[in-house]
């Protein structure tokens, strides 16, 4: 399938730089379509493997629409500064896209915090940026690395799942009020990503827990957290701060756009989940070209594709004991990837979305399976079941 | 007012975009907000200077205004006088 060349090679530089046998009998290509062989995928169109994003026509461009989120309908009034505009009615909503201009669109739905994103539009931010580097950690710890997972659903709980493949400690911490909605959203997966990860969990909007928090990241080699910059900062969470002073702390930022600060506004701003992030990192653009084909070119491809990039990245970085805080950029990582295929492997490339659109409907995990899917080994923590010794100081 | 207008205070840097109006006047700081910024600003009423937070959504008791911070600033937020609340955040989704 398409991408599937470079994570295999990423995950083979994984691997080789982990040593851990429990990787072995893993392909890097298994992890891009293992939510589609859980939940019986097909090979999508214009509409996404999931069913929460489409590809929807405008006046000059094609833009990707994730309506994910529940009420993520109730922002369309004001995104097509329409109140008559029914926001359950699809064919209202494309009637009303056919009318306007992609730029136009995408920018003041990013505004709004919608997820989408245009085919034609170049990643604003790269792959990574390290806006932080680490104080260096005078010699290695003597012990696999304790790792903090903040993150939720796929890119960042994968990249914590690898840390845990290679023999990492990870921590899963959850807001009790807020808790990862893919525990119940998509409970197999969520027990392949998430097996084996102590669960703590907590309320950000206690002085306490937030202290714990705090002290819980300085005893960690590695953070792992999917929020808006904003967001843990109006927590006092100030990961910059926090990796100037914790000796060798690698502290990841998984985003959807980077935090690039540029003409069509502060990336750092933008929510971006996997189906619409690949569209904006050219997948769909790319797919287009060698088919003629309107789809998506993968299941939320952005997601595991980040996760194993920036897993890679940051235990080189500990290997290093060098430290910093790394940004990630689905939308970044994704041109990455494809760039790489397109000047290292162009045919190859070029075959997969051939044989990605002529399979179109087809059950993903058939034609692009190729190992049986894997089943999880190690149990899967309840919410907040190891809570007491993790933020108590006692871990 | 029309959902996805925009509106700037007249007394300090918050932008906002209207979700949903209803009936009454949106104010920062204690003053009438307006789509166009104003040449002078004028001053920041000391009851409503709490200040706004960038992505957060405020709404009214009645649940019939709701406005989304799109740009920061020191006043905070009301209709006719009486001060909008934060909006618990949006939820995640099942999957992506």
């Amino acid at each position: 399938m398409p991408l599937a060349g470079w994570a295999e090679h990423q995950f083979a530089s994984f691997m080789a730089l982990t040593g851990s046998p429990a990787l072995h009998s893993l392909s890097g290509a298994g992890f891009l379509v293992e939510r589609a062989a859980i939940n019986g995928f097909a090979v999508p169109g214009a509409v996404s493997a999931g069913g929460g994003c489409r590809l929807i026509a405008t006046r000059d461009n094609w833009v990707a629409l994730n309506l994910a989120r529940g009420d993520d309908r109730d922002l369309l009034p004001a995104l097509f500064r329409d109140e008559t505009l029914n926001p359950r009615d699809d064919a209202a909503i494309a009637a009303r896209m056919a009318g306007c201009d992609a730029a136009d669109m995408v920018g003041r739905g990013r505004e709004l915090g919608l997820a989408l994103a245009a085919m034609d539009e170049a990643p604003v931010s790269p792959a990574m940026t390290v806006t932080t580097t680490g104080i260096r950690r005078a010699a290695p710890t003597g012990r696999a690395p304790r790792v903090i997972d903040l993150s939720a659903l796929w890119a960042g709980p994968l990249a914590g799942h690898l840390f845990w493949l290679a023999g990492a400690e990870v921590v899963k911490v959850e807001s009790r009020t807020r808790p990862d909605a893919m525990r119940d959203g998509d409970p197999g997966l969520f027990a392949l990503l998430n097996q084996g990860k102590a669960n703590v969990a907590l309320d950000l909007h206690d002085s306490a827990d937030r202290a714990a928090l705090i002290a819980l990241i300085e005893r960690a080699d590695m953070v792992i957290e999917a929020a808006r910059p904003r967001a843990l900062l109006q927590f006092g969470i100030d990961a910059d701060a926090l990796v100037a002073r914790v000796p060798g702390l690698v502290w990841l930022t998984i985003t959807g756009h980077g935090v690039s600060d540029g003409a069509a506004g502060d990336a750092a701003h933008w929510v971006g989940f996997g189906d619409d992030c690949s569209v904006a990192g050219g997948l769909s653009a790319a797919l287009r070209e060698a088919t003629g084909r309107i789809g998506f070119a993968g299941d939320a491809l952005a997601d595991p594709i980040t996760g194993i990039a920036a897993a890679l990245v940051a235990w080189h970085r500990w290997t290093g004991r060098e430290g910093g805080r790394i940004i990630f950029s689905m939308a970044g990582t994704i041109r990455a990837a494809l760039k790489r295929e397109q000047d290292a492997e162009p045919a190859r490339l070029y075959t997969s979305l051939k044989r990605w659109a002529a399979a179109t409907g087809r059950p993903m995990a058939e034609v692009f399976g190729g190992t049986p899917l894997r089943s999880p080994t190690a149990p899967v923590a309840a919410l907040g079941q190891d809570s007491a010794p993790w933020l108590g100081g006692t871990l | 007012m029309k959902p996805g207008t925009k509106l700037k205070s007249t007394v300090c840097d918050t932008e906002v975009m209207v979700i949903k109006a209803g009936e009454g006047t949106i104010e920062c700081g204690g003053a009438a907000m307006a789509e166009a910024k104003p040449a002078e600003l004028g001053a920041l009423s000391a009851d409503f200077s709490a200040g706004t937070l960038m992505g957060k959504r405020y709404v009214d008791a009645a649940g019939t205004f709701e406005l989304l911070c799109v740009k920061p600033g020191k006043g905070n937020l009301s209709v006719s006088g009486a001060a909008l609340s934060i909006k618990d955040a949006k939820p995640l989704p099942a999957s992506d």
